[in-house]
């Protein structure tokens, strides 16, 4: 089953971190990733940019809406994703705390709907 | 640029029909942006009643029941697209059908070496 997880942390304490610091975590980070592909477990993952960046759409009525940040305002940011193929909750939750920023952050995880179901949207 | 657009509504936002319509309208969005060579990836998340939060806090494992926030409205998927640029991103978001009941965060991807470009 695939699992979504999704990082949190707060932008400003990985930006105070120091150039050593941010070295060892990118690092520790990036050979995770390889891990994680080596054994098969990882489909994808990706850094976003900054909260800052975002903009978030609506359509009311038939008019667009866009307002810029975050669909909602937190204490920590969705700073980046990671899908991944586990056995069960316990194995994503497994993979998702060797995650080096959940040592700094939160990392939710989500298990994915194979293709939208007929009968109603949640079982 | 890449783009993750997160798709938030509120879980019993939609009837019956109006869901059907929507998977319809969405299925036909992703085979349009694929053609275009605009799609990386979709897929829809089980209800956040089975979502869970990890934290490491001085070594040991925190996981609680829950998303990472309480929200009026829900993720409930995302799609990742290769988009020029922000307004073209918005004129993506804005066909995605649920985006006249929900919201749409638009969020640009950050590209980084060594991360794995194949499952």
């Amino acid at each position: 089953m695939k699992y979504l997880c999704l990082a949190y942390e707060e932008e400003n304490v990985l930006n105070s971190l120091s150039r050593n610091e941010w070295d060892a975590l990118r690092h520790e980070t990036l050979s995770y990733v390889e891990e994680l592909k080596t054994r098969g477990q990882l489909v994808s993952a990706e850094p976003l940019q900054s909260a800052r960046t975002a903009a978030t759409v609506r359509v009311r009525s038939g008019k667009l809406a866009v307002t810029d940040g975050p669909f909602a305002e937190t204490k920590e940011q969705l700073g980046g994703f990671f899908l991944i193929n586990a056995r069960d909750l316990n194995d994503a939750i497994q993979v998702a705390s060797k995650w080096p920023s959940a040592r700094i952050g939160a990392i939710e995880v989500r298990p994915l709907e194979e293709g939208l179901p007929e009968e109603r949207r949640y079982r | 640029m890449k783009y993750q657009l997160l798709v938030y509504l509120s879980e019993n936002a939609l009837s019956d029909s109006e869901r059907e319509a929507c998977y319809l309208v969405s299925a036909q969005l992703t085979r349009h942006l694929h053609k275009e060579g605009k799609y990386l990836d979709a897929s829809p998340l089980q209800s956040v009643a089975l979502a869970t939060s990890v934290r490491v806090r001085s070594g040991k494992r925190v996981v609680t029941d829950g998303p990472f926030a309480e929200t009026h409205e829900q993720l409930g998927g995302y799609y990742l697209v290769e988009a020029d640029d922000l307004d073209e991103a918005i004129g993506i978001a804005e066909k995605i059908p649920v985006v006249s009941v929900g919201t749409i965060e638009i969020r640009p991807v950050l590209e980084i070496p060594g991360l794995p470009k194949e499952p």
